[in-house]
């Protein structure tokens, strides 16, 4: 373990490093993606207006609010550029350099990733926490906090990371098939913005539809840490979700290496 | 009249010299065109199940908001397939000093920087948007006379202005910075905003994006006008002022970034 740590918390290090190189870059990209969550709160608020108020597919208009804001925050937690960091190493050939060190091709990644997001992460999550429970008091006129549905939340976010972060490694692998990695991933983020719950909650889809999309694996990644957090699942409902986060979890890390053992064989590089 | 004539003929042979290129990578064309056009497809799904909860968003029917949302696809598309080469400016030209390239050659350098490159995933956007408009204005009862239809179509050139204008003044940014490709992208991104009637918006937010970042004027008030027929004199008449105004700001900044550049380097 300690031998483990040693490997790889140098691979942490830089991506911190990286991430600090860019930091303003970084804030321009972030309040470009929080206009969209303007651009959703104002239509959604117009269409409450326009349905008369009340309730929609179990939604009142504070709690979209709160959806808004909580999917924003954790799909910037989860988030992952995995498929593309893969895609380019395979397309360029630098994947060679990671089959001659001894260490786990996915786990450098996974770490070096971590250590670009980390800091970003609490630099986000905490502000944005209160903001929720702030607007979620000022709304309701009642505190809803709830510490176990933070901790719950923050689990599952970790689950739903790692679904990503291996989901997305395995998508990578398609830079073998299409050398067009940004069109790829453009059409990626594309359904998996409609399957996660994103850009209108599963909740307001048909009942058949909506089930299907449940289980499958886009949902546990933004939609189920939400409805956590929310506390819109409670019991054996709960316990459900997160094992099912789990399930899909491990499915993809072991695809990935499945993956990984396929396409070393099928690898070749052309001289650089 | 030979500059222009000069110009024309320079931007055929670059558009002859990426067609080449996009014929060796036929699968990417593919994969491009149909990204975009899953991104507008869940958009769209988006409005179709709100819509079949609510009578009309603020007074606007399932068929005008569609209509705006085309509408607001196509100078979008055209700006994305012509000029999508500022990103690059934004994102890598100008930091890996790869700009050296267009202070060498005797043509003008954002004129070289616009017609150099053409983006065909751009087709998935303006091939949707003409779809929306023409599947839409079959269930608006608009008068619709000449004048109308003309206004919508003469609107277009000035309305894509409208867009590469605001890209060019944040792309050339990165001749100070090195690299201003996510200041484009937080621009780009407030043209999200110009996708449903600007009615939804506060006074504030309705304000920023009709006077300071200009979307509203992209797609909406074109469409009070033609759907409407309200205000001609502002609906169509801002629009047109307001791409001219931000393409000469953004040759005005760009030239002056110039200056201000310096080779990066290794």
């Amino acid at each position: 373990m300690k031998r483990k740590l040693k490997i790889y918390l140098p691979f942490v290090n830089a991506g911190i490093q990286e991430v600090a190189t860019y930091r303003i870059n970084w804030i321009f990209f972030m309040l470009g993606n929080a206009l969209a969550c303007f651009v959703s709160y104002f239509i959604w608020s117009a269409v409450y207006e326009s349905g008369g108020g009340g309730s929609m597919s179990g939604f009142t208009m504070p709690q979209m609010v709160v959806y808004i804001v909580l999917m924003f925050l954790t799909g910037t937690v989860i988030a992952s550029d995995a498929a593309y960091v893969v895609g380019e190493e395979i397309r360029d050939g630098t994947i060679a350099m990671r089959l001659i060190k001894p260490v786990s091709y996915n786990a450098t990644f996974l770490f070096q990733e971590l250590g670009n997001k980390l800091p970003t992460e609490i630099a986000i999550a905490a502000p944005m926490i209160i903001a929720v429970e702030i607007i979620r008091t000022v709304l309701s006129g009642e505190v809803q906090f709830s510490a176990l549905s933070l901790v719950l939340y923050l689990f599952s976010c970790v689950l739903a990371y790692l679904i990503n972060f291996y989901f997305n490694i395995c998508f990578g692998f398609i830079a073998f098939v299409i050398k067009y990695l940004w069109g790829a991933n453009m059409m990626k983020n594309a359904v998996i913005g409609f399957l996660s719950g994103t850009v209108i909650p599963l909740s307001f889809l048909p009942g058949a539809l909506e089930k299907v999309f449940l289980f499958l694996p886009f949902s546990s990644l933004n939609y189920t840490p939400v409805m956590i957090y929310m506390g819109k699942y409670s019991g054996a409902r709960l316990w459900y979700y997160i094992g099912l986060q789990a399930f899909w979890a491990l499915f993809f890390f072991v695809l990935s290496k499945l993956l990984w053992k396929a396409s070393v064989k099928r690898l070749t590089v052309q001289g650089g | 009249m030979k500059n222009i004539k000069r110009a024309f003929r320079i931007h055929r042979i670059f558009m002859a010299q990426e067609f080449k290129r996009m014929m060796e990578y036929k699968g990417d064309f593919i994969v491009g065109i149909i990204s975009f056009f899953l991104v507008q497809l869940s958009n769209l799904l988006f409005l179709w199940i709100i819509f079949s909860r609510i009578p009309n968003l603020m007074g606007w029917t399932v068929n005008e908001v569609v209509f705006i949302y085309g509408l607001s696809l196509i100078p979008k598309g055209i700006d994305h397939f012509y000029f999508d080469n500022l990103w690059s400016i934004g994102f890598f030209i100008v930091r890996k000093g790869d700009f050296d390239k267009y202070l060498t050659r005797p043509v003008n350098t954002l004129f070289h920087v616009l017609t150099e490159k053409i983006q065909i995933d751009a087709l998935g956007e303006l091939i949707m948007g003409v779809a929306l408009v023409c599947v839409s204005v079959q269930g608006i009862s608009a008068q619709w006379d000449v004048f109308r239809i003309l206004a919508m179509i003469l609107m277009i050139p000035f309305i894509t202005l409208i867009f590469t204008g605001i890209k060019t003044i944040t792309a050339s940014v990165a001749f100070w910075t090195k690299r201003s490709g996510n200041v484009i992208y937080m621009f780009y991104m407030v043209s999200d905003f110009a996708k449903y009637p600007a009615a939804i918006y506060n006074r504030f937010v309705r304000n920023v994006i009709t006077y300071i970042i200009p979307f509203a004027l992209t797609s909406y008030y074109p469409a009070l006008f033609i759907l409407r027929g309200e205000n001609p004199l502002f609906n169509l008449g801002m629009p047109i002022l307001a791409s001219v105004v931000l393409m000469g700001a953004g040759i005005f900044v760009w030239h002056r970034g110039l200056r201000a550049y310096e080779s990066a380097g290794s």
